[in-house]
């Protein structure tokens, strides 16, 4: 298990994180998520020891991480970090020997990844030679080429097209699977939803949001009703509960405070012809992360 | 972790073997040298003179001095120089006017000997152009020597009276300071012509080199940001070793090769050489002045000191190349940021060069000490007399503890340089580094 204790780190005066906790058990996907700046580079530096805490502690199975651990883990950084000058193969051994694999393992494996990400053409080809997105591929293969026990991957969607997202999304899930702790961290709400079940929401280095996404979002109590029909927008926004009313192209977004309001809501619907559709749904993520990071933001 | 520090030397040097590059620039490398010293024999083939023997016709009316004139001239250039070969071509010529059509041809000399009431004999030195000073002053002085042996003669000495007169005075070199290892300025002359292209010279490029390629490197794997996973692999303590001994094997490795290109480009000039100054008799010049001087006795430690000192120095300067790359996050920043070796690896350059220039000058001793700049002014200044070896031993002593401190301190600096990507306030991180 990854436990990350009261981290605290200072750039100057600056501080880039404060006093941050979590854990990340076998098997799990763990988000980290915040704007630009919020410390979310920080923490994955000091998780694979680039950088020292002044505060807290960081322990993988209760130890420390240092090098005798780090061949377990993989890590893929925010920016491409490949040796654009190498061969596709020779990235591989490059890092594969690094993480102190043998040659024919490397190669076999290397061989797997390509085949599964279906680029194993650019193999003896030069990486500066690749596109944006198989350069990604390439990055996110060297990440995982060690089968890591712990994978971090910072912004590793950035470049990636849906389609390629899918992929590295069915890799994600079969590591996580195998027992490999993940966390990542992207911008993209979706993406967090599509595979993650615990999140972390970091503001100026600080946590504003921890947790599982289901608890999250069941304390956030705030719901988004859709409705198709005849109703009126003004009528809507006088019912008590509601926050807001969206008018989308050939539908209304109700914005509700609580699980409450939906039968009000329900009740007016009723008083009008026409509705062919009224749906409730949880906030979205990205609407939380826009809530709270904003909230945030104007204290 | 051993074996990642071998592995991480092993890619470092096959990323800079394994390219076109490399064997472009060793095939250019060999090509040139082999040119260079062979240059007189690839003149000679497709066409050139490159011996440049001048025609010498001598016209005698007296036909006093036509058969002695010639050795005469030979034993002058001896005389004057033990290593000039002799530059000319005798042809007694009866006819003045036939003599005068073909130096209009080849550029010869007329020496026209006629007879002289007052002086024995007088003589005309003809050529087509204006002769150098080297020219007239060797041939005067061997008409002049001709004439007094003629007058000699004429006065009816015995064999015992000329031998006294013509014989040379016989002349010992006796040095007081022991130390003192030049013996005569031909013989250091020599030595210098060859210590400077053979070690300093290469010493020069070669730690520019060093610099730039360990320097490139680094910054490479910064700029790419391949550094972050490398270093999450590796301690920056094993990667900096990594870096340091890759690029030290890879210029031992290409002065090895140098040498082996040197030798080749000899033995080709001894195969298909003149013989003039083929390999057989520059080797023995060389041995005969070094025999001359007091260094033969010490060259049996000297040799091995003075690999020791260019070793030391070439580790030196990939510290210190390490150190400041660390620092920068890009090739162009790390360029500024090495003018401040360069120029001192120049000052060295040329101390060396000059060093004949300020014999006995403290400072110039001073600097032999100094790292960075010992490796190339000690050899000159010890073929110079100017040091002897407990100079060198010094030498070797503060290079050590300045290498000790490079790494001592140089790993703090590179530990907090390596992840940083800003090059502002450089010298304050730097600074601060070495705080922690």
């Amino acid at each position: 298990m990854l436990k990350v204790e009261n981290i605290t780190k200072y750039y100057g005066d600056f501080k880039a994180v404060d006093n941050l906790s979590f854990e990340v058990k076998p098997g799990e996907i763990f988000a980290l998520l915040g704007v630009n700046g919020a410390g979310k580079t920080t923490t994955f530096r000091m998780i694979m020891g680039l950088l020292e805490c002044n505060k807290g502690s960081i322990t993988l199975d209760g130890k420390p991480i240092d090098y005798s651990v780090t061949d377990d883990i993989g890590f893929l950084t925010e920016e491409r970090s490949l040796l654009t000058k190498l061969t596709v193969k020779d990235q591989a051994l490059y890092y594969g020997t690094l993480k102190g694999m043998n040659k024919k393992e490397i190669l076999k494996r290397l061989d797997e990844l390509l085949e599964r990400f279906e680029v194993s053409e650019y193999k003896n080809r030069k990486i500066k030679e690749l596109s944006k997105g198989n350069q990604q591929k390439i990055q996110f293969i060297m990440a995982i080429i060690n089968k890591p026990r712990l994978l971090i991957l910072d912004e590793p969607f950035s470049g990636l097209d849906p389609f390629n997202v899918e992929l590295f999304k069915k890799e994600i899930l079969e590591l996580s699977k195998s027992g490999s702790m993940i966390i990542f961290s992207s911008h993209r709400m979706e993406h967090v939803e599509l595979f993650c079940k615990k999140i972390v929401i970091l503001l100026k280095g600080q946590a504003v949001i921890e947790g599982y996404i289901k608890d999250i979002k069941r304390d956030y109590r705030k719901m988004n009703i859709f409705i198709k029909g005849d109703v009126d927008q003004d009528e809507l926004l006088r019912i008590g509960g509601v926050l807001d009313v969206i008018e989308k192209s050939d539908e209304y977004e109700v914005k509700i405070e609580s699980e409450q309001v939906i039968e009000y809501v329900f009740d007016y619907i009723k008083t009008k012809k026409n509705i062919t559709k009224f749906m409730v749904e949880e906030a979205s993520l990205n609407e939380i992360f826009v809530s709270k990071v904003g909230e945030a933001y104007e204290k | 972790m051993k074996n990642k520090l071998k592995y991480l030397i092993g890619i470092s040097l096959s990323r800079k073997i394994k390219t076109k590059w490399f064997v472009g620039a060793q095939v250019a490398f060999l090509i040139l040298l082999i040119g260079i010293i062979n240059i007189d024999i690839i003149i000679s083939a497709v066409g050139g003179d490159f011996s440049g023997k001048t025609n010498i016709y001598i016209v005698d009316d007296t036909n006093l001095v036509q058969s002695s004139l010639s050795q005469v001239i030979d034993m002058n250039i001896n005389l004057l120089s033990d290593k000039e070969e002799n530059k000319y071509n005798y042809i007694v010529d009866k006819n003045l006017q036939t003599a005068k059509e073909k130096i209009n041809e080849d550029g010869g000399i007329i020496i026209y000997i006629k007879d002289s009431k007052d002086n024995i004999i007088e003589a005309d030195i003809i050529s087509k152009k204006a002769l150098s000073t080297y020219d007239f002053s060797i041939l005067s002085t061997s008409i002049n020597s001709v004439k007094m042996s003629l007058a000699v003669n004429e006065l009816g000495l015995t064999d015992d009276e000329l031998n006294k007169i013509s014989s040379e005075v016989k002349i010992t070199s006796l040095t007081l300071d022991e130390d003192s290892t030049y013996s005569t300025e031909d013989g250091t002359d020599m030595l210098m012509n060859s210590i400077f292209p053979i070690i300093i010279l290469p010493l020069f490029m070669l730690s520019l080199y060093l610099v730039q390629m360990i320097g490139a490197e680094v910054n490479d794997e910064k700029s790419t940001k391949a550094m972050e996973v490398i270093i999450s692999n590796v301690s920056p303590k094993v990667h900096f070793f990594a870096k340091v001994v890759a690029g030290n094997i890879f210029v031992i490795g290409q002065s090895l090769l140098l040498a082996i290109y040197v030798a080749l480009g000899l033995l080709i000039r001894n195969i298909f050489g003149s013989g003039s100054t083929s390999l057989s008799s520059l080797m023995s010049s060389i041995t005969e002045i070094i025999s001359k001087s007091s260094l033969q006795d010490k060259l049996i430690y000297l040799i091995p000191l003075m690999i020791v000192l260019i070793i030391l120095t070439f580790l030196a300067y990939s510290l210190v190349a390490g150190i400041l790359s660390s620092m920068t996050t890009n090739t162009e920043d790390f360029q500024q940021v090495q003018v401040p070796i360069v120029m001192v690896s120049v000052i060295g350059y040329y101390l060396a060069l000059t060093a004949g220039m300020f014999e006995g000058s403290i400072i110039v001793k001073i600097l032999s000490y100094v790292p960075f700049i010992s490796a190339s002014l000690s050899p000159s200044l010890l073929v110079l007399g100017q040091i002897g070896v407990i100079d060198v031993l010094m030498s070797i002593i503060i290079l050590l503890v300045t290498n000790y401190i490079l790494i001592k301190y140089g790993l703090k600096i590179y530990k907090v340089g390596i992840l940083n990507y800003s090059s502002s306030e450089l010298w304050k991180k730097m600074l601060k580094a070495l705080k922690e």
